[in-house]
């Protein structure tokens, strides 16, 4: 299998129809093309010492121990974790741009959100952190606490799979980053890493939006925020010159023009908003990256990589 | 100063005492008890007159271990009025054994 670097080669590839193993093809070709080892600093602590049961397997008896008083003890172990991390993605339909229903319907802000947090998930957990997941559109719809746990894995790459499937697209899902970034402040208890992945579009709500951003820095959790666009449509508004019908994904509201009018307008307001969003970012010392969809998922997993390097 | 609990002092230090107390079973051979023993020291020196600390030798004190049915160790009771309220099961963090006693006072 060659190394699956962006959602273009997964295409390719669907037929495994298997996040995990997806996952672990794209973090697999990402790490042997690192020089130093990402993985280190983790390790199982030797917490008690537990009566051995007859019947129970000899494997973990403390043999210089029965050797020195004649005891026969088990030794129990505990897991120790480095890092809790929640992964949290915008679910809302503008994520399901450009839509479409033809043969590139998996090449959309959502599709590659997916992969990246099923690529982070396996790098995590091959770090033995604790990783959670939460999903949100205009609410929480799914919250999944950081475990170390397998289950908990197979949970979240079930989840991500179902999110996936074409025919569970749903259009007119708005958004609302703002409250669930607020809800999740408050649900997160331990210092964790907060991974975002949205497209930040929210309309006239733009202040308190930073104020959300702020209430996570402020309980002192780290946030990595992935802007996800497509940047050759969204940023460069890349549409020929002919007339286009617009359709809002989230509220269905369509408007007839053509690109050309207005193309120097769109660019400098988004140009202005990712901008703003830039600056306050940088003040409350949250990663911003600009994740485009039809890049590399190196992008993404250079900036996790980085920041947990910072992390310790 | 943790007290040294013995099948033959426990009734009088631990039963007949209102403040909560506090118990840590240990044994001489256990690495992860020698974690906890300070620990046990710290909050000895801390809680000095607001809660009994106390630990139990298990290998020349069964009958107390048998009493509260330890199995692992370390083990750590928090006991308030001869009633077993919490228990810390192998070695932890300090703040964990902290909050447990605050609990209880």
């Amino acid at each position: 299998m060659p190394a699956l670097k962006s959602i273009l080669d997964i295409e390719q590839f669907l037929q495994f129809d298997n996040l995990e193993l997806i996952a672990r093809e794209v973090v697999e070709g990402f790490i042997t093309g690192l020089h130093r080892s990402p993985f280190h600093g983790f390790s199982v602590e030797f917490a008690e010492h537990r009566l051995y049961n007859q019947g129970e397997s000899t494997k973990h008896i403390d043999w210089k121990l029965f050797a020195r008083t004649d005891k026969l003890f088990v030794k129990q172990y505990e897991e120790e974790t480095n890092l809790r991390c929640q992964l949290v993605i915008d679910t809302s339909s503008s994520m399901l741009f450009p839509y479409s229903k033809g043969s590139n319907q998996l090449r959309n802000k959502l599709v590659f959100s997916v992969y990246s947090a099923a690529a982070l998930i396996y790098l995590l957990r091959k770090q033995r952190d604790a990783v959670g997941l939460t999903l949100f559109s205009d609410e929480i719809e799914d919250h999944l606490d950081p475990r170390l746990s397998s289950v908990n894995a197979e949970l979240m790459y079930g989840k991500l799979t179902h999110l996936i499937q074409p025919e569970n697209y749903r259009l007119r899902k708005t958004t609302d980053t703002t409250e669930t970034l607020h809800l999740i402040a408050e649900k997160i208890h331990k210092r964790s890493l907060v991974i975002i992945f949205s497209d930040m579009i929210e309309t006239n709500k733009t202040d308190e939006l930073f104020q959300a951003l702020q209430h996570l820095r402020y309980n002192k959790h780290e946030v990595i925020l992935f802007h996800v666009t497509d940047h050759k449509q969204e940023r460069e508004f890349g549409f020929s010159n002919r007339p286009y019908r617009f359709i809002d994904l989230e509220t269905g509201h369509q408007i007839r023009f053509n690109p050309h009018e207005v193309k120097s307008h769109y660019i400098d307001t988004v140009k202005n908003y990712f901008n703003e969003l830039k600056v306050k970012c940088g003040q409350y010392q949250i990663d911003l990256v600009e994740a485009d969809i039809n890049q590399d998922f190196k992008q993404v997993l250079y900036a996790y990589l980085l920041k947990r390097k910072r992390f310790f | 100063m943790v007290v040294e609990i013995t099948d033959s002092n426990f009734e009088e230090l631990i039963l007949k005492t209102d403040k909560p107390v506090v118990i840590d079973f240990w044994a001489v051979w256990c690495g992860p008890c020698r974690m906890v023993t300070p620990i046990v020291e710290e909050m000895s020196a801390e809680y000095d007159g607001k809660a009994v600390i106390g630990e139990v030798d298990v290998d020349s004190n069964p009958d107390i271990a048998t009493k509260y049915g330890i199995r692992n160790i370390p083990t750590v009771l928090f006991l308030k009025n001869g009633e077993i309220v919490d228990k810390q099961v192998g070695a932890a963090p300090k703040q964990k054994f902290v909050d447990k006693l605050n609990a209880l006072l």
